[in-house]
Parts: C-alpha cells; sequence; structure tokens
C-alpha cells in the first residue's frame, strides 16, 4: 500500500453543491443593491442642485423681462401723453 | 482591471468547499464557512490583482478560517463521517472503504496537522508553500506531515489487524 497514492485519491475536491454559487450571489446582491442606491443618491445630488439653480435663473430672467416690458410700455403711455400736450399747445399757439 | 468574481467563484468553489468539508467533517458549516470566504473576496475585489491570486487569497483564506472555527467549535473527532456523501468523481481506487477509513483517521489528526494534510494531498501543495500559507515554519509542516503519515500508517495498519 502506497499510503500517499491512496491520500491523494481519498483527498480529491469534492464538487460544490450545485446551488452553491447562485448561494453566494445571493448573499452578494443586498451589497449590490446599497451600491446602487448610493450612487443614485450621489448622481442625484449632483444633478439636482444645478438643475435648481438654472431654474431659478430662467425665472428671474423671465422676471426681469417682464419688468422692461412693463416700464417701456409705461414710457411708451408717457411719451405719447407729452407728445399730445405739445400737439395741443402748439395749436392754440396758432 | 476589475475581476469577473462570477468566474473566480465557479473555478474555486470546490477548492474551498472541499477544504472546508475535508477540515470540519460538517457539511453545513463547510458551505456556510466557503459562502463568508468568496463574500470575503467580493468586497475586496478590487485588491485583486489577478485570478492566480485570487484563488491564493481563497486558500489561505478558507484555511484560516477552518482553524478558527475548529477552535470555537472546539471541534473533536466526533461527527461520523458517514455523514458526508462520497466525492462525485469516480474512485480510483477498487476500495472504497479504505478512502472512508483514511478521511476518517485523518479528522481525528490536530487542527494543524490536519491542515497540512489537507494542503499536501488534497491541494498538492509543497511544504515550503504550506509553510507560507500557514505562517508556520518549514521545518514544523514537514514535522506535522511526516508525524501525520507516520500516525496514519500505524492506524491503518492497526484496523487492518482488527478486522
Amino acid at each position: 500500500m502506497n499510503l500517499e497514492d491512496d491520500l491523494r485519491r481519498a483527498l480529491q475536491r469534492e464538487a460544490a453543491p450545485p446551488d452553491f454559487a447562485a448561494r453566494v450571489l445571493a448573499r452578494t446582491r443586498p451589497r449590490r443593491a446599497f451600491l446602487f442606491a448610493v450612487a443614485a443618491a450621489v448622481t442625484v445630488a449632483a444633478l439636482v442642485p444645478p438643475g435648481i439653480y438654472q431654474y431659478r435663473q430662467r425665472q428671474k430672467a423671465t422676471e426681469a423681462r417682464d419688468q422692461l416690458v412693463l416700464a417701456l410700455s409705461i414710457t411708451q403711455v408717457q411719451l405719447l401723453h407729452i407728445q399730445q400736450q405739445i400737439q395741443h399747445h402748439t395749436r392754440h399757439a396758432q | 482591471m476589475r475581476l469577473d468574481f462570477n468566474r473566480i467563484l465557479a473555478d474555486n468553489q470546490s477548492l474551498v468547499f472541499s477544504l472546508a468539508l475535508r477540515f470540519l467533517r460538517d457539511r453545513a458549516g463547510a458551505e456556510e464557512l466557503a459562502q463568508d470566504v468568496f463574500l470575503q473576496l467580493y468586497q475586496r475585489l478590487g485588491r485583486i490583482e489577478s485570478p492566480a491570486h485570487a484563488t491564493s487569497w481563497l486558500r489561505r483564506a478558507i484555511c484560516h478560517r477552518c482553524i478558527d472555527e475548529a477552535r470555537k467549535r472546539r471541534f473533536r473527532p466526533r461527527v461520523a463521517l458517514e455523514a458526508v456523501p462520497e466525492p462525485s468523481t469516480e474512485p480510483v481506487n477498487p476500495d472504497p472503504l479504505l478512502h472512508d477509513r483514511l478521511r476518517r483517521l485523518i479528522g481525528e489528526l490536530p487542527d494543524s496537522a490536519r491542515m497540512v494534510v489537507l494542503l499536501r494531498y488534497q491541494e498538492d501543495l509543497d511544504p515550503t508553500d504550506i509553510a507560507g500559507l500557514l505562517n508556520m515554519p518549514i521545518s514544523t509542516v514537514k514535522s506535522h506531515l511526516h508525524r501525520s503519515l507516520t500516525v496514519l500508517r500505524g492506524r491503518m495498519q492497526k484496523q487492518e489487524i482488527c478486522r
């Protein structure tokens, strides 16, 4: 009997259970889900503040434009009024 | 480059599971320990440089986890090896009982000696590699091997006489 040869034969590797790999992978999933959630949170944190800033800037620009349009309208009305008064005085003077 | 964990798992599951099973002689415990070791590897996959590095890391990890587990359980070779199914590979030896007896006798060796024998005859590692893996002097590895073989040979002969 060659003990060393017998030991090698007796200690041949045994295949892991058929669902072993699936069970290991299932145990890695919570970590994958966690990493995905962290990645999603980082993405949201990176995208949302610039988005909000852009929205506010656009809102301010719209308000400024509206105010300018209003100011120009008032000025136009005033100018029209002055022009009418000038014309009135000119007619009376003649 | 991140390694393919699924591939590492497929390539090494037999190695890790077999070492744990032969050492603990407890199928459920071996599977749990093997799963834990693969999860540990998964968590540090970024630090693993190659498939060979992964294999070496897994072998080292399962050896140390097994020895720790045996200490925790204060493991004594009282669990019948009959509970452990036969290897899936076809036996080469015409006497399957011989393998059973050998595995049972290996299970009765002290923890360190048992792991040395498993690494030598299951994993076919030489004493230098075993010494590196288990952080023990090479002389201790050789001594474990020599004494284990003597013990196993003696017990096998004793059983032959008793039969």
